[in-house]
């Protein structure tokens, strides 16, 4: 769908250098440790599912990365940004110039219609809405719900909100794409779209990180698999990709 | 302990904000509720109450003391109709000279040897009662100012020397001062006081019938005067009537605004819980006993802040009635009826009770799965369509968000708009009547005209009459000096002395409201009161006796003035009844920048003879007045404020995972406070648009009540006070309550923790 879009690979950023890199990150909860020492680096172009038991820390690791937590101790670096250094107003403009979200239950907000929901991270950045709205037409184009967009995320199928989810998360054209559980919510069919896209976007250079329980969207869509447990990375592994 | 009470208990622990929220509601609520009914419990008359405590006489008396003796004047006392009397009391009309450096003046003084008599009980509010001869009691209003205080001497009658053994009121008006019966003797009383009270005496019919009783069987001329209670009340209420409608407008808007916020705050809070019900429904809790819950942990908070809301409220409405009206009166300390107290205690809890009924009433029907999934913002409706057409706007979109929210909850928007447009209404209100007021009590006193006044003291000046108007004049800083001299004449057909002030100079800074300045011999100008009391029109001609003969004058023109100087004219006419007179009162408008006080201290020096002082002090009323309004004005616009806050609270809960996902994809803390700020403000605005115009027409009736109640007439531009920079910062000021409303809980907001926020489902 989208083969040959070299614009997602930030200019000047090679395979070889770190988009992610987190060193000794330990995050307590009380006197639990939702991540105890956890070491990951994340090369540019990277596909990395990060893979583990309920209440083994991952979606707590891509918090983390997103920068909506803070470590309690170590460091957390995403594009050469020190997120621990950041105040919430710059993390903020983190997440919108760096980073794209795509959630389990897709976080739509549901009063906008699609097109608006994807122009949205546009226009908080100021761009116009004429032109967000142009660019967000594009998107949901190119991933195949250009028909749906005035339709209420309300009246989407869980696929189609997936499919918008990944337009608004791509839109200011992020370096990394983190993914929690993005086919956790959809039925088979609409998980396969989803994985597919994934995919593509990997394939045409867009770095992702995506944290799944799912095996099938692991073997399918990483290049690298993270096992957590009780908090600490107990297994890497590369993978071929089956597609 | 039973399931509900635990359930209600847990609840309230949890809702910590939401409880603090509807105590502080409920709590401002309930002291803004008993202000407002203490208020109109107090306009309902101050004299009355004053009247009642003090068994103020309905008659007062003066008998001749050859033609009535001691025994005839003790029969009156058990004639029909009569159920409580005093007397008789010797009475004189003496000089009596305060202050060496004062005039005297001449006053009613009355034997008495105690203040508690049966009738007219005199309020002894500084110093003690008169224990024997050599003492005196002066009468004057707890509030006003005094050129004596207890332990000086004042000098009556033909000298003698007696000491203020301390000051009384007689809500009566029964004399100027007392002194004990034997100190009489020495001051020649001519007349004796009887003081009655009727068992009717409510219209003057009733009164005369009970003059016509005590005085039956009397020789003729023995009855010189007498005073009546309802002549007293007119005049009372004079001025109890030109501050009922302010508190009426006050209390009414207070008790509306409160009503509002309440109705929200429950109604948002019952809604906000839908969930919660949902579990507890799944968990086993009958319709009822959700209601049960829902009812125990909204009333909980409120009970516990109605009781100390109308506790704050009695301190606050007594220590602002007390001082502003009562001890004026001389009723003391103003007591909150019991009844206002009672309505706030069970009142308030009651409302709240019903709206949270009213509102559960859904709750209640809906299945546990259905309320489980209730309780988030409204997907449906006008507000998607607005928000589609501002998300194309060119305002920045989280102004635009903003501007949008408010439409997703339509009546809970118009709830805050109501409680905004109404705290704007008040802030109007007191901005106009205090500037009204201002401007009459300014062109009243004419506080641009005269800021020094010179007296001649009481060995008369030293300089000749024109040499101390010039003399005045050549002092530095003086900018005009006015000099003019009062007589008392009597008008022909009038029972009481008419007081008539001749002036020198033909601008003496009065404010005309019809008609010109007298300038020819024999012209008058009057005020509107005296030309309404006595039927008067412009252009009439009244005679008027003094001294110096009979004095026809024509009336030329209409002054704003209060009651103080009924009749103006010129020297030319004080030529016709009293030629040669010298001026008794220099009035100087000082340039601007001149201190008053040294100027007077100037022409104290310049002639010692000559006693000045500035004229600037307020009147304790006014200042009153003006506290009050302002105090009220902000108790408004505190609970619209906080109307709005609450309101701020329920919006963000509700779109708690709204704001995480906006945040997830970049939205600044800034921004987020912009959003839900300019959310608020939009309502506010809305609020202050409509709120200035209801503002507008309440001050507008208010200041026409006053003037109807004082029998005076407000020229135009005192009404008009409203200049277009004010209008506008009016309205704004509808969003200003908004955004200081909105501002903490939208921080909050921002501040919330995104990777919480998303987890809500």
């Amino acid at each position: 769908m989208c083969g040959g879009r070299g614009h997602y690979r930030l200019s000047g950023m090679t395979e070889d250098q770190n988009v992610v890199r987190l060193s000794a990150v330990r995050k307590d909860y009380g006197d639990t440790a939702a991540l105890d020492g956890v070491d990951l680096e994340i090369r540019a172009g990277e596909a990395v599912a990060v893979m583990g038991p309920s209440g083994c820390g991952k979606s707590t690791l891509l918090n983390m990365v997103a920068a909506l937590d803070r470590p309690t101790s170590g460091t957390v670096v995403v594009q050469g940004e020190d997120l621990g250094q950041l105040n919430e107003t710059r993390r903020a403009l983190f997440r919108r110039h760096r980073i794209g979200m795509v959630f389990q239950f897709f976080n739509l907000l549901d009063d906008l219609p699609a097109l608006d929901n994807v122009a949205l991270s546009a226009q908080l950045v100021g761009t116009p809405a004429r032109q967000a709205r142009a660019r967000a037409l594009e998107l949901l184009d190119e991933l195949g719900v250009a028909d749906r967009r005035n339709i209420y995320p309300a009246a989407l199928s869980g696929g189609e909100r997936q499919r918008v989810a990944v337009a608004r998360a791509l839109m200011n054209r992020p370096a990394l794409l983190l993914a929690d559980e993005p086919t956790g919510a959809l039925d088979s069919r609409s998980g396969e779209q989803v994985m597919d896209l994934l995919l593509d976007l990997n394939q045409i250079g867009q770095t992702l990180l995506i944290v799944t329980h799912d095996q099938r969207l692991a073997d399918r869509c990483a290049s690298r698999v993270v096992e957590l447990a009780d908090g600490r990375v107990t297994h890497e592994r590369t993978l071929e990709r089956t597609a | 302990m039973s399931a509900v009470w635990r359930a209600a208990r847990a609840a309230v622990r949890r809702r910590r904000l939401q409880t603090a929220v509807i105590g502080i509601v409920v709590g401002l609520s309930s002291v803004l509720i008993v202000v407002g009914l203490a208020l109109m419990a107090a306009s309902s008359g101050p004299f009355d109450q004053a009247y009642t405590k003090q068994q103020g006489a309905h008659l007062i008396a003066t008998f001749d003391r050859d033609k009535a003796t001691g025994a005839a004047l003790a029969d009156t006392t058990h004639r029909p109709g009569v159920s409580a009397a005093a007397g008789p009391f010797d009475q004189a009309v003496v000089d009596v000279t305060m202050a060496p450096e004062l005039p005297p003046l001449q006053m009613t003084v009355v034997g008495r040897d105690r203040p508690d008599t049966a009738v007219d009980k005199l309020y002894v509010w500084q110093g003690r009662w008169v224990t024997g001869p050599g003492e005196i009691v002066i009468d004057a209003e707890p509030t006003a100012d005094l050129h004596t205080k207890v332990g000086d001497t004042v000098t009556i009658g033909d000298g003698r020397t007696v000491t203020v053994a301390g000051f009384a009121h007689s809500v009566s008006d029964s004399a100027q001062a007392w002194v004990a019966p034997e100190e009489m003797a020495a001051l020649h009383p001519a007349t004796e006081q009887m003081l009655y009270r009727f068992t009717a005496a409510t219209t003057d019919a009733q009164i005369s019938a009970g003059q016509a009783a005590v005085t039956a069987g009397m020789p003729a001329g023995a009855l010189l005067g007498a005073q009546s209670y309802l002549t007293l009340r007119a005049n009372a209420d004079i001025t109890a009537g030109v501050f009922v409608p302010f508190l009426m407008v006050f209390g009414c808007f207070g008790l509306v605004v409160a009503v509002l916020v309440v109705a929200n705050v429950i109604s948002g809070a019952v809604v906000a819980g839908l969930r919660h019900i949902g579990v507890l429904k799944a968990l086993g809790f009958t319709p009822n006993q959700v209601m049960a819950v829902y009812l125990t942990m909204v009333l909980l908070p409120t009970v516990a802040a109605a009781v100390l809301g109308t506790i704050l409220g009695n301190i606050l409405a007594i220590t602002v009635l007390s001082s502003a009206f009562f001890e004026s009166y001389g009723a003391g300390a103003f007591a909150v009826p019991p009844w206002v107290t009672i309505t706030a205690l069970a009142g308030v809890p009651v409302l709240v009770g019903l709206t949270a009924l009213l509102s559960s009433v859904r709750a209640r029907r809906l299945s546990a799965v259905e309320a489980i999934s209730a309780g988030s913002a409204p997907r449906h409706g006008r507000g998607l369509h607005a928000q589609r057409r501002l998300s194309g706007t060119r305002l920045p979109r989280a102004v635009s968000l903003g501007i949008g929210l408010p439409l997703a909850r339509p009546a809970r928007s118009a709830l805050t708009a109501a409680a905004v447009l109404l705290g704007v209404a008040g802030v109007t209100v007191a901005i106009g009547l205090s500037s009204s007021v201002t401007a009459y009590v300014d062109a009243d006193s004419r506080a641009d005209a005269v800021q020094v006044e010179a007296r001649p003291a009481k060995d008369g000046p030293t300089l000749s009459d024109q040499a101390d108007e010039s003399m005045l004049r050549a002092l530095p800083g003086a900018e005009r000096v006015v000099a003019s001299t009062e007589l008392t004449m009597r008008q022909i057909g009038a029972a009481e002395p008419t007081r008539v002030r001749f002036y020198r100079d033909a601008d003496a800074g009065f404010e005309m409201l019809a008609g010109r300045w007298p300038a020819a011999a024999g012209e008058v100008a009057v005020s509107t009161r005296f030309r309404t009391q006595n039927s008067l029109a412009l252009g009439d001609t009244f005679t008027l006796d003094g001294d110096g003969g009979r004095l026809a004058v024509r009336i030329v023109g209409e002054v704003l003035m209060g009651d103080a100087e009924p009749v103006l004219s010129n020297w030319a006419t004080l030529a016709r009844t009293a030629p040669g007179r010298r001026a008794d009162r220099y009035e100087v408008k000082l340039a601007p920048g001149t201190d008053d006080a040294t100027y007077a201290a100037a022409v104290n020096a310049a002639d010692p003879g000559l006693r000045a002082k500035p004229t600037r002090a307020p009147g304790s009323i006014t200042v009153a007045v003006h506290s009050t309004i302002t105090l009220l004005a902000l108790l408004l616009g505190a609970v619209a404020a906080l109307g709005v806050l609450n309101t701020v609270v329920l919006n963000a809960r509700e779109r708690r995972r709204d704001l995480g996902t906006l945040k997830s994809i970049g939205m600044t803390p800034r921004q987020v406070v912009l959003m839900m700020v300019t959310s608020m403000a939009a309502v506010g605005l809305a609020g202050g648009l409509a709120g200035v115009p209801v503002g507008v027409v309440f001050q507008r009736y208010a200041m026409h009540a006053i003037a109807h109640a004082a029998r005076i007439v407000i020229p135009d531009h005192m009404l008009d006070v409203y200049s277009a920079p004010m209008v506008l910062l009016l309205i704004l000021a509808g969003a200003a309550i908004a955004a200081v409303g909105a501002f903490l809980p939208s921080r909050a907001a921002a501040r919330l923790t995104i990777a919480d926020a998303l987890r809500t489902e």
